[in-house]
């Protein structure tokens, strides 16, 4: 029973890790708390869906086609909600993004309707037994895409040129553009990354719930920042490591507490963390402090 | 007051309203010190649920009901302000956000109060409008008032700078979760105005996306004015009424007139957009937020807009002095 709790706890944390390495890679760029983050995911999960039933996809293009939808999308997003804002204001580009939040949102629902509308099965349903863990196709397909996506990521952000132009643009702004960096690109580049890894979240979210709905942007968008400040504002690893953490918190909790405690957890480690070690388990990546 | 003049559709739109503007002059309150809460929905939802309950549960008479509500909002509003002090920023934003969704948490799982069935029955308030606009005329003298005091000045030179407002002998900690408490409790009383319009509320009632609307009022209206929250949530609530209003004239153009093609398809198009259900009102909103954030980021009312129309103008004035 513990072992399956842990593989649900697993699935769920690394939708909540792919979410929130969006975000803290966007926020160790450009400091900016996106808002919009959770309705990319939403989106990403629409193409998925989409594609599936009207193009006749397989579970592959789905991913592949919301990955770009959805790092189009984030380019977008620099040119209308975050590079024509007041730069001398804080509070302008993260109220902006929160205006494009309520337009995805809605126009979601204007698009697709309100309701929740059925994910068509994908992936053949299989069961696999490993000892006293059983684990279906479709849980072992999510966690192996999750594994890969982060493991890839971390090696280019660690290891690949342009991760290292990351890297220093989070460090410092100016010092960047004076080694050379184009931090202009590098914005660009990073939304798109962190935008298309939310899309491939969304469209996973949704093989596994068998189901996307409108809303489920918004749930997905506070976890992800709960994730975010668990792992150290920018700290991409820390991400990972901390959607894991919480996904775990979350499914033991339900299972062996309650299921109205899961949330009421994850809100009062957000309390706690931002009392107590604002830094976040991991220690922040941004330099200045905030 | 009114009775006669409105219909009961215009009254509960007005009533709407209303609420909206209380509960921007409780986001503005602690933003006049800087402090972003997106924890707003939250302490509604405590004023709503707490005179909800004493008014159904024990009987209490309306007024007290709502004091008492609000004074507990208000109550809250100062432990949280408490922790509070100490982060600013997007952690105050985050934490503030935390505490919203806890309340919500505790309303679904809270069977006293109807858990996840809501809670029901809510004793009407025939009312509500007299005390909305009451407390909104309150507000308003209050914080033309604050502007002009000492406070008030304390507080916008916290939002300036706060190391040299405290440099200056401000007191920062005290003067924050003044403002704190005081927006907690008067979103408790737009909570309990609500409770008592609505009758119905349950834990998604106030959700994350109310605070954000919350918000959404004050930076459109103009956060540098207390003229600011009136204008932007009594704007933001009313356009889809405006429009709506609009669409009903349209029904009165002869058909003769709209029959032939460019006419009829100029018609359909402004028929189509003139009607207002929740979800394109909230994508108009969603772009006028990004579009002032680009053009107007102070809001749509300054103080320098209210400054270049004012009537001291008129009068002899001092020369501005040069530090």
């Amino acid at each position: 029973m513990i072992y399956q709790q842990v593989i649900n706890g697993l699935m769920l944390g690394a939708s909540y890790s792919l979410v929130a390495i969006g975000y803290t890679l966007i926020f160790g760029v450009l400091g900016l708390l996106y808002f919009a983050h959770g309705e990319v995911f939403m989106v990403g999960a629409f193409v998925g869906l989409y594609l599936v039933l009207y193009a006749g996809a397989n579970i592959y293009v789905a991913l592949l086609g919301a990955t770009i939808a959805c790092a189009m999308l984030g380019i977008m997003s620099v040119y209308v909600a975050v590079r024509p804002v007041a730069k001398d204001r804080p509070l302008a580009p993260l109220i902006s993004t929160i205006g494009l939040t309520i337009v995805l949102q809605n126009l979601a629902v204007y698009t697709f309707g309100g309701q929740q509308v059925g994910f068509p099965e994908t992936i053949k349903q299989q069961l696999f037994t490993f000892g006293p863990i059983t684990i279906s196709s479709v849980q072992l397909f999510i966690l192996g895409v999750a594994v890969l996506l982060m493991v890839s990521l971390w090696f280019f952000i660690e290891r690949t040129r342009i991760g290292r132009a990351i890297r220093a643009t989070a460090e410092n702004h100016e010092t960047a553009a004076l080694l050379g960096v184009d931090v202009n690109k590098v914005v660009l580049i990073t939304f798109a990354i962190g935008s298309g890894i939310a899309g491939i979240a969304g469209v996973l979210d949704g093989v596994k719930n068998s189901g996307i709905s409108p809303f489920m942007g918004v749930s997905v968008a506070v976890k992800g920042l709960i994730v975010m400040l668990l792992g150290g504002l920018g700290n991409v690893p820390g991400a990972m490591v901390a959607g894991l953490m919480l996904g775990m918190i979350e499914i033991l909790s339900s299972a062996y507490i309650g299921t109205t405690s899961r949330d009421l957890f994850s809100f009062l480690i957000l309390i706690l963390i931002l009392l107590y070690k604002p830094t976040g388990l991991f220690g922040t990546r941004t330099a200045e402090e905030r | 007051m009114f009775d006669g003049l409105l219909d009961g559709y215009t009254r509960s739109i007005l009533i709407f309203a209303g609420i909206n503007v209380i509960a921007a002059y409780s986001f503005f309150a602690p933003f006049k010190t800087g402090q972003v809460s997106l924890g707003q929905a939250g302490f509604m939802a405590v004023g709503a649920y707490m005179s909800a309950i004493l008014t159904q549960k024990f009987g209490v008479p309306f007024a007290a009901a709502l004091v008492a509500g609000g004074l507990v909002a208000g109550i809250v509003g100062f432990l949280v302000g408490f922790p509070a002090l100490r982060i600013r920023g997007i952690y105050l934003l985050l934490l503030t956000l935390g505490f919203g969704e806890i309340i919500q948490v505790i309303a679904l799982s809270w069977e006293y109060v109807g858990g996840a069935q809501g809670f029901r029955q809510i004793t009407y308030n025939p009312r509500t409008l007299d005390y909305v606009a009451g407390l909104i005329v309150v507000l308003i003298v209050f914080f033309a008032r604050l502007e002009r005091s000492s406070l008030g000045r304390a507080m916008d030179s916290i939002h300036q700078d706060e190391t040299a407002a405290e440099v200056m002998g401000i007191d920062v900690v005290r003067t924050k979760l003044f403002a704190f408490a005081l927006g907690a409790l008067i979103a408790g009383l737009a909570g309990g105005l609500y409770a008592h319009q609505a009758t119905f509320m349950d834990s998604t009632t106030f959700n994350i996306m109310i605070a954000v609307e919350i918000l959404m009022f004050v930076v459109v209206g103009g956060s540098s004015t207390y003229w600011g929250p009136l204008l932007g949530a009594g704007f933001l609530t009313l356009l889809p009424e405006f429009l709506r209003t609009l669409r009903e004239w349209l029904e009165y153009v002869p058909v003769s007139w709209t029959k032939d093609f460019p006419m009829k398809q100029a018609y359909d198009v402004l028929h189509n957009f003139l009607d207002f259900e929740n979800a394109k009102r909230l994508i108009v909103y969603g772009l006028i937020l990004i579009v002032m954030m680009i053009l107007r980021p102070d809001g749509l009312l300054t103080r320098d807009a209210l400054r270049r129309f004012s009537w001291s103008k008129l009068s002899p004035r001092r020369k501005p002095r040069h530090v």
